[in-house]
């Protein structure tokens, strides 16, 4: 790791396909920003990102990344950090991919607690897709496939991620650069699970949840003197139906990672040349 | 075969079968006999009819026939279960002071040993399967002896009390017939030798294969019959550094095996049926990212749960062609037990060697039978460790672009690519699912497209020349009459030859472990007047395989009850097969 990294090491020389405005950018800006200021490179750093737009956050990125299927980044990055307690991993997807078909992971990811950053870019719509409904959508939200509204309550992936034993729960507005780029960070250094759902407004497709929208009704934790570690604090901020936050709404000052409670240390990448010295005492044990 | 023994206990799921069968099993692999156990259990764990049978002989035994000499009865069901293969000889171990009344058949020896009170007796009503175990053991002539140190394995955790406890029962069980019956007339008297032995299933041979090739990292969802594979790995692979995780589905299992994978360690999932279906999305993407992992399949009777605890071989299809698009991949399906440790050593080092996902197809047969093998069957000192093109700091240099990027899916005439895994100094790149460049980078450039299909299939067309796809061959190699098989049914056929050769029937048997790339049978099959291809299910996907490559009818032989050949019935359905007609097109 070199102490001169510039989080534009991070930019891979591919020129995003996003649409001009996209929130996407300012997520991304955040992410590689709060890499580099953590103190990573693109060679220690593994970025896994899921299908839609925010997932080809990977291609826009310089480090090792894979860009997988449908809401399955987040058992990848597991695998990534189980196989190498010594590298950065960060996954992220949208909320289509996290809430929608990775649900199911999404929940087991939060409380296996592996220690790794996901990043949810939330612009409650499928963007990829051409706007159809999503897990975070409104429920009076008129799309393609949801003419009057999806008629349903939208998923709180603050409250899921609390039920499901959280360690580290905090949501940020990709066009709050500053903010956005210090939560991040302080989801990277938590040791454990850390989670943001980021709101990355998508400029063509949803025209309710929009920049003027978040800049004009977002409360600040920091501001409001929240005090993260408290985790009643945390689920009264988090069911609060009323107003939406920025910030880190919960963090547990105990949390231990996977890695570390399941004695998971090792650089598995490196094997020896033939069978283990001692493999014969597998074989005697079917004696 | 004279010195065969069959041996069987029966009852309801939950009456400890398995672990008593498991217990004599052991104490006949001690004593120098070959063991091959076969189960017959039904998809409850209480309840249900459950049968544990062993086969042994001095001899090699590699299959299960229809023929029953002791049988331990728990319920009536046991003997009603097994009536066509009790005959004169058998003697039936039953306890006449329990509820119910054996109706033994007339030309068998009823013994009836009071099983649950000479338990009680001993310490305890649990141990009447032990007592029952004595009991045989004094029929057979078999040294009590080698069952006490079975015991020993088995309770030995548990305390002294309880292995002399069991010892006890053992012996009361043993006693108790001495006194009260006379069976010198059965004549069995089990002969033993110094032979040493291990006894061991098809899904303990893959996670030891596993571990001997250097896997450090397992995800996987329990189903049967492949949950021993992530058994056996638990707690074992912790040892060499590596870790199990059981995630919440197989979607996960192999994602995060693929993650494994993609950060540099030997990463393996293993799944049936149902499961493999789920993975078959991701396993796209291990193919097109070019990531070296190994799938088992430990195939099970389909389609949909189908019968979940009964033998097929249902699925080479799906793993031969399942998956969206066109999916270059290798199928390697172990033939026996001690195969299922040599072809995942294979395997992972194929998936190294060509960065490709390879399936290891094994079956239920093979999963659930223990047999004996000298513990060289798994010699270590031959197991070779191939990592392929792994390049480290100072090679990734020639790799680079001209902006000194890494052309991690670099064109190259045998189709693989460096392959630099994360930490490596200057290799960073990214990976994906969709079409790319050599850098990795999405594209829908025609030409860039076809390069790189190209460049994924060549891997295949390199390993063809550069691998030895070879088969197993028994018999008479000049015989006639071919017969091909594939996966479990090796054992069966190898002892059908006996029988058939007793009838004055010359048979060539080829077993094929590699199904995909496989080797080419056409010099085989031309030599030969009759070919037949044997597999346990309804359709005959080997053979249409075989058809395919050799643009011949082969006759078939399928078998899919949900229970495996045995090889008595092998040899008369061959038999049988070769007065037919070939096929009409
Ligand atoms: C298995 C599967 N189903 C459906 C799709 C199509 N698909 C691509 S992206 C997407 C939704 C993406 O929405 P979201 O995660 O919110 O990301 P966004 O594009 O809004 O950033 C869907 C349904 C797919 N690629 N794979
Ligand atoms: S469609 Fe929406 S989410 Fe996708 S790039 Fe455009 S603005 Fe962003």
């Amino acid at each position: 790791m070199s102490s001169d990294v510039r989080f534009t090491d991070f930019k891979s020389d591919k020129q995003p396909t996003w649409c001009p405005g996209c929130g996407d950018f300012g997520t991304m800006n955040g992410m590689m920003k709060g890499l580099a200021e953590t103190g990573n490179d693109p060679d220690n750093t593994f970025v896994v990102a899921g299908i839609g737009c925010s997932g080809k956050i990977g291609t826009y990125m310089h480090s090792y990344a894979l860009h997988g299927v449908h809401g399955r980044a987040l058992p990848v990055g597991t695998g990534v950090k189980m196989a190498r307690p010594d590298l950065e991993v960060m996954v992220a997807g949208g909320d289509g991919d996290g809430y929608s078909i990775g649900a199911g992971h999404f929940v087991h990811a939060v409380r296996r607690n592996v220690d790794m950053t996901y990043v949810v870019m939330d612009n409650r719509i499928y963007g990829l897709t051409k706007g159809q409904a999503s897990p975070t959508s409104r429920s009076d939200f008129e799309t393609s496939t949801t003419p009057e509204g999806p008629k349903q309550p939208p998923v709180n992936p603050l409250a899921l991620a609390l039920a499901s034993g959280a360690s580290f729960i905090a949501q940020s507005f990709s066009s709050d650069a500053l903010r956005h780029q210090e939560i991040i960070q302080e989801a990277i250094e938590h040791d454990g699970f850390g989670f943001v759902n980021v709101f990355s407004p998508c400029v063509t497709f949803n025209d309710v949840d929009t920049y003027d929208y978040f800049r004009d009704s977002l409360a600040d934790l920091e501001e409001e003197g929240h005090d993260p570690t408290d985790y009643e604090a945390a689920k009264e901020v988090i069911l609060d139906g009323e107003k939406e936050y920025q910030g880190v709404m919960y963090q547990d000052e105990n949390s231990v990672p996977y890695h570390e409670q399941h004695g998971v240390t090792e650089d598995m990448s490196d094997i020896p040349d033939g069978a283990p010295e001692d493999a014969m005492d597998l074989v005697r044990e079917f004696y | 075969m004279a010195e065969d023994l069959n041996w069987a206990i029966g009852g309801e799921a939950g009456d400890g079968i398995d672990s008593t069968g498991k217990i004599f099993a052991q104490a006949l692999s001690r004593a120098g006999r070959h063991v091959f156990t076969s189960k017959d259990f039904a998809s409850r764990i209480r309840g249900g009819y459950t049968a544990y049978k062993i086969r042994t002989s001095v001899d090699d035994v590699q299959s299960v026939v229809d023929r029953l000499d002791i049988l331990v009865a728990l319920t009536q069901r046991t003997i009603d279960e097994n009536l066509d293969e009790l005959h004169e000889g058998s003697a039936v171990i039953y306890d006449g002071e329990r509820s119910w009344e054996a109706d033994v058949p007339d030309e068998v020896t009823a013994v009836d040993v009071p099983l649950k009170s000479l338990a009680e007796d001993a310490g305890g009503a649990i141990m009447r399967n032990v007592v029952a175990l004595g009991a045989a053991c004094e029929i057979t002539g078999f040294d009590v002896g080698y069952l006490d140190e079975s015991l020993e394995k088995r309770f030995g955790g548990k305390g002294s009390k309880i292995v002399e406890n069991n010892k006890d029962a053992a012996r009361l069980g043993q006693e108790y017939v001495q006194e009260n019956y006379d069976l010198s007339h059965l004549g069995y008297d089990l002969e033993t030798t110094d032979n040493d032995y291990v006894l061991l299933n098809g899904d303990e041979a893959i996670g030891m294969g596993a571990l001997a090739a250097g896997c450090r990292f397992y995800a996987g969802y329990p189903i049967t019959p492949a949950t021993n594979v992530m058994e056996y790995l638990t707690g074992r692979i912790e040892e060499y550094g590596g870790h199990v995780v059981q995630a919440e589905d197989e979607l996960s299992a192999i994602n995060m095996a693929l993650g494994g994978a993609r950060a540099g360690a030997r990463s393996m999932t293993a799944t049936s049926g149902p499961g493999i279906d789920l993975m078959t999305e991701t396993f796209g993407l291990v193919a097109t990212s070019e990531t070296p992992l190994v799938i088992v399949d430990v195939m099970r009777s389909g389609p949909s749960t189908g019968m979940p605890t009964k033998q097929e071989q249902g699925d080479l299809n799906m793993t031969l062609y399942g998956g969206h698009g066109e999916i270059p991949r290798f199928v390697v399906a172990p033939t026996t037990i001690a195969e299922c440790f040599w072809k995942t050593v294979e395997a992972f080092n194929y998936a190294e060697k060509y960065q490709t996902p390879v399936y290891v197809v094994s079956d239920l047969a093979l999963a659930v039978t223990e047999q004996t093998f000298p513990p060289e069957a798994f010699d270590m000192d031959e197991v070779e460790i191939d990592r392929g093109k792994l390049v480290d700091e100072d090679e990734v240099d020639e790799w680079l672009d001209a902006q000194d990027r890494f052309r991690a899916h670099a064109v190259t005439d045998d189709g693989i690519s460096p392959r630099a895994i994360p930490g490596t100094t200057d290799g960073a790149h990214m990976s994906t699912g969709l079409e790319h460049d050599e850098l990795g980078r999405r594209t829908e450039d025609e030409g860039e497209r076809v390069r790189q299909v190209d460049k994924r299939n060549r891997k295949v067309e390199t390993a063809k020349n550069e691998e030895n796809w070879d088969y197993r061959e028994f018999g008479d190699p000049d015989a006639d009459n071919l017969v091909i098989s594939w996966g479990s049914n090796e054992g069966a056929l190898v002892e059908a030859l006996d029988y058939l050769e007793e009838d004055g029937i010359d048979v060539r048997v080829i077993s094929v472990p590699y199904i995909f790339p496989r080797p080419d049978l056409t010099g085989e099959i031309e030599a030969a007047d009759e070919t037949i291809v044997v597999e346990c299910n309804a359709t005959g996907q080997f053979a249409d395989v075989i058809e395919h490559d050799v643009l011949t009818r082969v006759k078939r032989i399928n078998k899919y009850t949900g229970v495996r050949f045995k090889a008595d019935e092998l040899a008369t359905e061959i038999t049988d097969k070769l007065s037919e007609e070939v096929p009409a097109q």
